[in-house]
């Protein structure tokens, strides 16, 4: 039972669908070069950037991870977006690696490399950028799409034959790709400008959902009651991270070093930067966005501990029993099952439109980011000005529409993971520790060169990736903190990465931070120094 | 009452940065809409002065 009614709800989201592909499509008669396309001639003001940013940084994947993290871990979920925030202010504010990045003026960090360490580190660095965001990103559209379905309390219908058959089994791929298809739309048409303008239009949008529905979880469920829920079930852990059984110091230092390395060179985040019509404004997007990564992590925090406050067994009991397998079946399910039973008829509405407006403006910026890599890196052997505007911006729409398509089959094929944030973390320290380090090194270490970025960004790569292939092939018992072996609810033992058990997520993120620094040190301390002619001498 | 003052007293750091952000989204937005409205229409002047002077 779901209170999403096609009459009040769905007019609200076509309404909302309508003005956003108007906007998008609107200001493409103001694309004319590929300057335009990747960074918006770079004339973006600080109010625009602000919106921008917060509204790409926060899509339906963020809200699930994040309620997920509250729901598993309590207030201290929402720990990285209070150590985000810390980072973005400080960076802002000090300038540190993003006003020598901004001044130089490249549109991409692997440029920055080339001028620095060559050619070839800017297009290793590139292809990590690119396979690293793409895997990241990878999971979106589906963790969206089960957000949608399921707080609209869409469910599988009976199989039939012909298209209405297939409709009804695969409403969820069908909804997420005529939303992409729609967001490609206005991104391959209108690149950034599109992306500015729409993900203003989803700021709007998405303030008004995250508001109103964090104001009704507050009066109906009550702070007394969430506060106590976490109490109940994380004890002092669920308040303080240092203390928590399964987080603890490894846990907020690799947070830590992922939240500045992300702020440095997180390829959304960037492209504000590089986007703003001057360094100045590049540092105050930072600033003024910082506390949003507080939000960004609290609210749908507060929702995942809403969930639990209100998905009691005896609740549970009386769901649906597809609900109930729902909600067995991975954590991440529980707030939007919760949402979908709270949320009255109108506030769904506007609480699907924030939702479809965070997705697609994450979505778009995304498409669009990596894209630039992709062209401005990775292909630029092949197009060095030799190409005209007109052929550059031909290929940056073909790329888009391509990534589009990957992420269409990606996207929608790949099995959830158990917990989705640790899926990002992972994926995303493909390039984070490495490029971070390389951006540091090439920022303020004169002695930085090509055989330690190359040192840097290979082991910074081969540390995560192992460990999500590891994670994947190499499966043992999960055992309880008693040591008794845990079993499913069809009584089968649950397995787990031998990995986590041994190592964990953290200190291997820890540990590609360092290895990463370790490399770039080792590789340009034993790269001989360039050779320099013999001076001339008077006796000569 | 007296379970709300112990829970926002021991809890005083979450009770004060969950107040902080319903009030930044209730606010700070308002005026991020506002002036980011000005600026989208900025940007897109200047986009246009540009491009008529390159032709």
């Amino acid at each position: 039972m779901t209170h999403f009614s096609w009459a009040l709800d769905g007019s609200i989201v076509g309404l909302y669908l309508v003005a956003t592909m108007v906007a998008g499509i609107m200001v493409r008669k103001y694309v004319g070069k590929v300057e335009h396309f990747l960074i918006a001639g770079r004339e973006m003001d600080v109010y625009l950037g602000i919106a921008s940013l917060a509204a790409t940084e926060f899509g339906i994947v963020t809200c699930m991870y994040a309620a997920q993290s509250g729901y598993q871990y309590g207030f201290t979920g929402a720990m990285p977006g209070i150590l985000q925030a810390v980072a973005m202010l400080l960076i802002g504010l000090t300038g540190f690696c993003v006003k020598p990045l901004r001044e130089s003026g490249v549109m991409t960090i692997p440029e920055l490399f080339q001028k620095r360490f060559g050619s070839q580190i800017r297009w290793l660095a590139g292809v990590v950028i690119v396979l690293g965001g793409l895997l990241n990103m990878g999971v979106f559209l589906r963790v969206g799409g089960e957000f949608l379905v399921q707080v609209c309390g869409f469910s599988a219908g009976e199989a039939g034959g012909g298209l209405m058959g297939f409709l009804r089994t695969h409403y969820l791929e069908v909804t997420m790709s005529i939303l992409l298809v729609m967001v490609a739309v206005y991104t391959i048409l209108g690149g950034m400008l599109s992306v500015l303008v729409t993900d203003f239009l989803q700021f709007v949008v998405m303030s008004v959902g995250l508001i109103a529905v964090t104001l009704l979880i507050l009066v109906n469920v009550g702070w007394g009651k969430l506060v106590t829920t976490v109490e109940e079930h994380c004890g002092t852990g669920g308040f303080n991270p240092f203390v928590h059984p399964e987080l603890g110091w490894a846990w907020v230092v690799n947070q830590a070093l992922l939240t500045i390395a992300a702020t440095l060179t997180w390829q959304t985040t960037i492209q504000r930067l590089l986007a703003a019509k001057d360094t100045k404004t590049g540092r105050k997007i930072y600033t003024g966005t910082s506390f949003f990564f507080v939000c960004r992590w609290l609210i749908p925090a507060l929702w995942g501990i809403a969930a639990l406050a209100w998905l009691t067994p005896a609740v549970v009991a009386e769901l649906p029993k597809a609900v109930q397998d729902k909600l067995a079946m991975n954590s991440i399910n529980a707030m939007p099952v919760f949402l979908s039973q709270v949320v009255p008829s109108g506030l769904m509405g506007i609480l699907f439109a924030a939702m479809l407006a965070a997705d697609m403006s994450t979505d778009s910026s995304y498409m669009l980011t990596w894209g630039s890599v992709i062209y401005n890196d990775i292909m630029a052997p092949f197009h060095k000005r030799r190409w005209s505007e007109r052929k550059g911006l031909l290929v940056n729409r073909f790329i888009v529409a391509l990534i589009g398509i990957f992420l269409l089959f990606y996207g929608l094929w790949y099995p959830l993971p158990g917990n989705v944030w640790n899926y990002l973390v992972t994926t995303g320290t493909i390039y984070l520790a490495s490029i971070s380090v390389l951006l540091v090194a090439c920022c303020y270490w004169k002695r930085a060169n090509s055989w330690g970025a190359a040192g840097a960004i290979i082991c910074g790569a081969i540390i995560p990736v192992a460990y999500l292939v590891l994670e994947q092939v190499w499966k043992v018992p999960k055992f309880d903190a008693a040591g008794q072996a845990v079993l499913d609810a069809a009584g089968q033992a649950v397995r787990e990465g031998y990995l986590t058990q041994v190592i964990g997520p953290s200190w291997a993120g820890i540990g590609t931070f360092a290895i990463a620094s370790a490399a770039m040190v080792a590789g340009s301390l034993l790269k001989p120094p360039p050779r320099t002619d013999p001076t001339p001498t008077d006796a000569g | 009452m007296d379970e709300l003052t112990r829970i926002v007293r021991e809890h005083w750091f979450w009770s004060g940065i969950t107040a902080a952000c319903v009030l930044w989204y209730s606010t700070v937005t308002v005026y991020v809409a506002i002036r980011g409205s000005f600026d989208i229409k900025h940007m897109l002047a200047r986009l246009a002065k540009k491009s008529k002077e390159e032709e």
